[in-house]
């Protein structure tokens, strides 16, 4: 551990590549399941029609925006929540740019282990992680605000209180427990630039067990959870705004 | 519908409780797609009617049927097969379900875009196809409009009845007026007064008359349309009909029949008919911007608002062109409602909820003529014949509520907010009689002499 050989401080680098590939298999399994669900039996039946929908002419007045537009203004900028609530808008755009942000970082980093792994590249993944960290920490804060907004808001508003189910608390309360478990395992690893160890201590045992738990449930949790839960709304949600046309 | 008699149906082992075969592989998925933030909630009448009853929550419906799709075609279900669902649960739910009058206003409010109206639709056929559903005597529409060809049993003949001499109607013209059963039947002042409007302002248009038969939308909204396949039958004939007479626009006063025109003929034919389908709005604000309308009489100062039709408006987009109608409406101050436009409360009569479930069609209205009620609106106007119904009845029933307490009402009678559709108020305007044909005849035969509606004068 000594020269952080792994970004996410996991002793064994195949271990956390078989947990991610079981974790890819069972989202993807789920997905079948659900364009199965979707297509009354057929999954290809569902992704055919899916993909004529969205060039579809639609009738009525709501007229279908160009791609982009949809793509950008409503996908990802998420127009249609900040028209309704601009606060709302605000814990969401937090969950989902901290959240999106950092699953592609991770994302990445990822891939140069792999190269560093079977030894493509000229490169230490020491300095790599080094250019990564200021955006994991913007971004790890940003999820954590959101978080905060979303469970004092599921806690203190009462129509909001009234309407909160379990489907609702698991994805909130699972996040959060990754957030903070991610910035427990950074808090037990050596600094990367300086090499001192930081806010929690200095236990290598510590830091390699959170940093297990941290990505085996953030695996498991993120991905492979997404088709069975509330999360599908992440994928599902941009796929009827494709489908529909996007605009306010 | 609730029927404890009614049999069970029975569910082969293994085979899930409720089938999808209707719904779109997109409007299943947009159920997934719920972020459950409530949003639609807050903007539902029919949850405002029965007092924030969760039961009718849009949100929870969502919630409800996509547990019922996991429990019969989720993992568990690919490994153990189906859940056996149980049918009073399923039936709650259906009863629920059509409490909704499809006026759209959770799909303009939903964060994800869910296109509501549509999927609500072919889920209560799902639910007609298991025998859940419709809600009440809507069960009947598919009988009545296949048989008469119009929801009010009327013979076909008894469709040109509703035409008083005076009405001009061309052999053939660029222009059909397509009344509709409402207007040709029920409420036949729209008929006469868009047709003496048209005739007035040298707008030739046809009638198909006995050849014209009910958009069916009642058939639509309440999840029946594969029972004798009524509606695609009646699209077919009416396209037909009207294709064959050459027209090039198609005029509508009714928001119903328009929003079929423009929505559901096309889904129904696979195809756009060889026509322009115009509501009369549309026509009345392009000549008064033109300044070719001429009024003859005026209102003495009153204020009007505007109901937008969830057909109209939500459903087809059309927001300005009656406001335009009703802005320049003379002797006339026009004031916003609270709650306008795309996110407008709907006035309780669609979806099946006026003929099914009427008491909570009563209580929705009753919510708008409040909204009128609150900017001092003296008339209320609408373009839509179950609206200006519905808003009516809500009228009476919250003057009913104010009872002998109202004394301004009870000394005023006239002091009453007027409901009324928007053509009605610019045939009396442009100084035209309203009068339907059977009115006309009783007044001849009494020797009473034709007079314009009191409460306008002269200009």
């Amino acid at each position: 551990m000594s020269d952080f050989s792994y970004y996410s401080g996991i002793p064994s680098f195949y271990m956390m590549i078989g947990i991610a590939m079981i974790a890819i298999l069972i989202f993807l399994l789920g997905m079948y399941l659900n364009m199965q669900k979707w297509g009354g039996g057929s999954a290809s039946h569902f992704l055919k029609i899916f993909l004529k929908s969205i060039n579809h002419e639609k009738l009525g007045h709501h007229k279908r925006q160009s791609l982009i537009s949809t793509i950008i203004l409503d996908i990802l900028l998420q127009r249609r929540i900040l028209r309704r609530s601009p606060f709302r808008w605000v814990m969401h755009m937090l969950i989902f740019v901290g959240w999106i942000g950092m699953f592609i970082l991770s994302m990445v980093f990822a891939v140069f282990e792999v190269l560093h792994e079977i030894g493509i590249g000229q490169f230490e993944l020491v300095d790599i992680r080094s250019s990564l960290d200021f955006g994991n920490e913007v971004l790890g804060y940003m999820l954590l605000i959101g978080l905060f907004i979303a469970i004092v808001r599921r806690l203190a508003i009462s129509d909001v209180v009234k309407r909160t189910q379990m489907f609702d608390w698991v994805l909130v309360l699972g996040t959060l427990i990754i957030t903070i478990t991610g910035f427990m395992a950074e808090g037990f690893r050596p600094d990367a630039i300086t090499g001192a160890w930081t806010f929690l201590g200095s236990d290598v045992a510590l830091a390699e067990t959170f940093a297990l738990f941290h990505v085996a449930i953030s695996l498991l949790f993120c991905i492979a959870y997404i088709p069975f839960s509330k999360y599908m709304h992440m994928l599902a949600a941009p796929m009827v705004i494709l489908v529909n046309g996007g605009g306010e | 519908m609730a029927d404890e008699e009614k049999p069970r149906p029975v569910i082969p082992k293994g085979e899930p409780y409720i089938k999808t075969d209707v719904i779109s592989p997109t409007f299943m998925m947009q159920y997934d797609a719920c972020t459950r933030c409530g949003e639609c909630d807050k903007w539902c009448p029919v949850l405002d009617a029965k007092d924030q009853d969760r039961k009718y929550s849009p949100m929870n419906k969502i919630s409800r049927f996509r547990e019922f799709m996991g429990q019969s075609y989720g993992l568990k279900a690919k490994l153990f097969g189906p859940k056996k669902l149980d049918e009073d649960d399923i039936q709650d739910f259906s009863d629920a379900f059509f409490h909704c009058s499809t006026c759209g206003v959770c799909a303009s409010v939903c964060p994800a875009g869910i296109n509501t109206v549509d999927m609500y639709e072919a889920t209560r056929q799902q639910l007609v196809m298991r025998d859940n559903g419709p809600y009440g005597k809507t069960v009947m529409f598919p009988k009545l409009i296949g048989e008469y060809r119009n929801p009010y049993m009327k013979d076909q003949k008894q469709r040109l009845d509703w035409i008083p001499d005076d009405v001009e109607i061309a052999e053939e013209a660029d222009v059909a007026y397509f009344a509709g059963c409402t207007a040709g039947f029920n409420q036949q002042v729209l008929g006469v007064a868009t047709a003496r409007v048209l005739n007035h302002l040298n707008v030739p248009f046809i009638y198909l008359g006995e050849e014209e038969t009910c958009c069916s939308s009642a058939i639509i909204r309440t999840g029946q349309p594969h029972k004798g396949d009524v509606p695609y039958i009646n699209a077919k004939h009416n396209v037909e009909a009207l294709e064959a007479r050459g027209v090039k626009k198609v005029m509508f006063a009714c928001a119903g029949c328009y929003r079929v025109a423009t929505i559901d003929w096309p889904k129904q034919l696979g195809r756009k008919p060889n026509f322009e389908v115009v509501h009369v709005a549309d026509l009345l604000a392009d000549l008064i911007q033109q300044g070719k309308i001429e009024w003859k009489k005026s209102f003495d100062n009153k204020i009007i608002t505007y109901h937008d039709p969830c057909h109209l408006g939500r459903h087809c987009g059309v927001y300005e062109t009656p406001r335009v109608v009703l802005d320049n409406l003379p002797g006339l101050k026009f004031v916003e409602m609270d709650r306008i436009k795309e996110l407008q409360r709907c006035c309780g009569a669609g979806g099946g909820v006026k003929a099914g479930i009427s008491d909570l069609a009563l209580d929705i209205a009753s919510e708008r003529i409040r909204d009128a009620q609150a900017i001092n609106a003296d008339i209320l106007s609408s373009c839509c014949p179950f609206c200006r119904r519905n808003i009516g009845d809500g009228r009476d029933n919250v003057y009913d509520q104010a009872g002998s307490t109202n004394f301004d009402l009870r000394d005023n009678p006239e002091n009453a907010m007027q409901v009324e559709d928007m053509i009605v108020l610019v045939a009396e305007l442009m100084g035209l009689s309203t009068k339907i044909k059977a009115q006309e005849d009783e007044d001849k035969a009494a020797g009473v002499e034709a007079e314009g509606p009191k409460h306008l004068i002269d200009l």
